[in-house]
């Protein structure tokens, strides 16, 4: 093949750009929902330390 | 009520876009990546080689693809912007934002790989050429575009003045696809006619049909699953996303 390492090269930052284009939103929408189930196990810590004692009868 | 109208009307939701987007993206991303492996075979062991340029004409399999998919992707995202402006529709505004980087990939793959090819057969890297510098003004625009997204904290304001700048750069592609017949230019002019006889020979034609599917519908993957991520942003906190996270614990 004729100019074989332009070919290559080529391909290379259309595959790469590719899979940056696929790899991107999936780790934002991790992150996002981890940052979901931090709210939630925060607010969950802090409703339970609110909590009043009740006294025991 | 039509049931496309209510089907219409139901996406605007955002629950029902989330599940619809985490469905259909990667059918998209699928089929896309399917049709663009048979494209890119086809191109690198199918076609012959070109008389004059050797091999390096392959490059123009991904070349030309994303060419076209870097001034289509701009031009939707400002439909979807003047939709979202005139309308007030939240969900368009969320696509004509995920259309930025996605547009700005192909504009990125564009430049470099016209650069790559540009090297052996024009004997440089980079021309100060009509076609060339108004490519690489398409880039700056769409970093222009979400920069600006990025910069303002209210999220609907923030694609207000992101849409705008969308429609205003629209302005920009009449001059990106003809300024090879505007000006003197190192860049070859159209090869392909949609009406009309192309230039190309016609054994070289398929895989670049199927590399332009192939393109469109990885679009489809990538455009539905930033507008999710962009959705969740947009809606954490609320008690659907809380549902969520509890519904994949």
């Amino acid at each position: 093949m004729t100019y074989q390492t332009y070919v290559i090269a080529a391909y290379m930052v259309f595959v790469v750009v590719l899979l940056w284009d696929f790899v991107a939103p999936r780790i934002r929408i991790n992150q996002l929902l981890r940052a979901a189930r931090l709210r939630i196990a925060r607010g969950a810590s802090s409703h339970s330390n609110a909590m009043p004692d009740i006294p025991h009868q | 009520m039509n049931p496309v109208v209510r089907w219409f009307h139901q996406l605007g939701s955002p629950p029902y876009f989330d599940r619809f987007a985490a469905r259909w993206a990667p059918w998209g991303y699928g089929l896309g990546t399917l049709v663009m492996a048979y494209g890119i075979w086809a191109a690198l062991f199918q076609v012959p080689a070109d008389y004059q340029q050797g091999d390096s004409f392959r490059i123009l399999y991904i070349h030309v693809p994303s060419a076209w998919m870097s001034l289509f992707v701009f031009g939707l995202m400002a439909v979807y912007a003047a939709i979202a402006l005139i309308w007030r529709i939240k969900l368009c505004e969320i696509l004509a934002m995920a259309c930025a980087p996605i547009g700005a990939a192909f504009t990125v793959i564009t430049l470099a790989t016209g650069s790559i090819w540009g090297k052996p057969m024009w004997g440089t890297w980079w021309d100060w050429d009509p076609r060339l510098t108004s490519e690489l003004i398409l880039l700056f625009l769409y970093l222009g575009i979400m920069g600006l997204y990025n910069a303002i904290d209210d999220r609907r304001a923030a694609a207000r003045a992101a849409g705008l700048l969308a429609i205003v750069g629209v302005v920009l592609l009449p001059v990106i696809r003809y300024s090879v017949v505007w000006w003197n230019s190192l860049h070859q002019g159209q090869t392909i006619r949609l009406l009309g006889e192309s230039s190309i020979d016609g054994s070289m034609v398929p895989p670049l049909v199927a590399m332009l599917v192939g393109t469109k519908l990885w679009f489809i993957g990538s455009l539905l699953m930033r507008a999710r991520a962009d959705n969740l942003h947009r809606e954490s906190g609320k008690g659907w996303v809380t549902a969520l996270v509890e519904v994949k614990r």
